[in-house]
């Protein structure tokens, strides 16, 4: 008789664990802000749990959390843009400099905002694409999972996005 | 002038350091908890166990058993998904051959382990909660039919809802699915396979033939009244159905507190 061997996934706290950072560093690029990225991080962390039963295999679970990670940036950009706020990258430039954290002290601010409003206005895909890239350094077929795009998709993204930035410069 | 983007953002934007990162995590983290604590899915210990009806996938919660699984007749995957929506999963092997004792202990004519409290999260539909609930009230030796089981949940014309509620149900054995027979007499299908129905049968004392059909020694017996008849009897014909049971002898319906009746006088 053929024997079954019994294979459970990771407990889902095990499995997010090495995670966690990169999660955090990728939402503090995208929204620029510490209290929305703390915000995020938790409805990533929540939301995540909550799905975490219908993930197929682990194999897909880095770019399967970042791509709910990414939803939920834009799901948010999308309600401050529909109340009429300032998007959160211009409204966090204000906040970094006001309370200080550490990575924006030893730096001129300047060519920093620069390419943080560059990469703000680059369409969503392009910005998400770019910053899982060279932020979070994803792979791209990992990108292409996160963001519903093939991987050649999501190379073509990250090129338009440093083009449109070059092109800033 | 062509610019090395990569030389662009080391310069620009530094990486965020490690420690900072950590610390939004920890500052994160009691209100993570507090919100866990009510999305939290309930554990369940899962393990493979083999056992005299073949090779099984056991799960067990705080409440009770969650799952059993015949794994000869599919792979476990289907129940370990429906298991993951409902539980956080650990394997526990302790616990798997705790229940794999149990349901030996039944072969040797030990029925008490039956009565294991179960736990019905898998069931979603309220109507086969509630037939679980009421098969389980049959006792071991003791049989009912589709039609009979259909009418004690109040739906005597739907022995066929009760034939698919039986197809899915989580915890066989426990929930005593294979002491459900057809109305002709005959032992009827089985998710396990029908020799493992034969083998239950047999262990709680119904000697089922090769033509599949219980003994003819077979009585009748009224949960209400206490009293047994021969399957022909005027009265057990009367009956409501769902009070009867189906008793291997006279002997067996004797066991659980039955009298004979006065009127066919089964042996």
């Amino acid at each position: 008789m053929p024997t079954f061997s019994l294979k459970l996934p990771p407990p889902f706290e095990e499995a997010v664990k090495s995670m966690e950072r990169e999660i955090m560093r990728f939402l503090m690029r995208s929204t620029g802000d510490r209290q929305d990225a703390m915000d995020l991080f938790q409805e990533t962390w929540l939301r995540a749990y909550r799905a975490y039963p219908t993930l197929q295999s682990e194999d897909g679970l880095r770019p399967w959390i970042f791509r709910i990670a990414s939803n939920l940036c834009r799901n948010r950009a999308r309600d401050r843009m529909r109340r009429g706020r300032v998007i959160a990258a211009e409204a966090a430039d204000g906040a970094a400099s006001a309370d200080g954290a550490p990575h924006h002290v030893d730096r001129g601010p300047e060519g920093a905002l620069h390419l943080k409003r560059a990469i703000s206005r680059l369409p969503g895909k392009q910005g998400q694409a770019l910053m899982m890239r060279k932020f979070a350094g994803l792979e791209y077929t990992e990108i292409g999972a996160a963001l519903n795009c093939s991987a050649e998709s999501a190379r073509a993204s990250v090129y338009q996005a440093l083009k449109k930035l070059k092109l800033d410069e | 002038m062509k610019i090395n983007p990569m030389a662009t953002e080391a310069k620009q934007s530094p990486p965020i350091d490690d420690r900072v990162l950590d610390a939004m995590i920890g500052q994160t983290r009691p209100r993570i908890e507090r919100a866990m604590k009510i999305i939290r899915r309930p554990q369940a210990r899962v393990g493979v166990i083999s056992s005299p009806l073949g090779q099984l996938l056991v799960a067990e919660s705080d409440r009770g058993l969650a799952a059993i699984h015949f794994l000869f007749t599919s792979g476990g995957e289907r129940t370990l998904a429906m298991l993951r929506n409902k539980f956080d999963l650990i394997e526990n092997e302790a616990s798997a051959r705790r229940i794999g004792a149990e349901i030996a202990s039944v072969f040797e004519g030990d029925f008490s382990a039956m009565a294991h409290p179960v736990d019905l999260s898998l069931v979603e539909s309220e109507f086969q909660r509630r037939t679980y609930i009421s098969l389980r009230k049959v006792p071991p030796g003791a049989v009912i039919t589709y039609h009979g089981l259909a009418a004690t949940v109040g739906h005597p014309d739907s022995p066929r809802a009760i034939g698919n509620t039986m197809a899915s149900n989580p915890v066989p054995i426990f929930v005593p699915c294979h002491r459900v027979i057809r109305s002709d007499g005959t032992i009827g299908n089985y998710g396990g396979g029908v020799d493992n129905k034969i083998k239950l049968l047999r262990a709680e004392g119904f000697e089922v033939g090769r033509d599949l059909r219980l003994p003819s020694r077979a009585v009748m017996g009224h949960r209400r009244t206490g009293i047994f008849c021969r399957p022909d009897c005027s009265a057990a014909r009367r009956a409501d159905p769902a009070e009867m049971l189906i008793f291997a002898d006279a002997r067996c319906a004797g066991h659980a507190g039955l009298r004979a009746c006065k009127l066919c006088k089964p042996a």
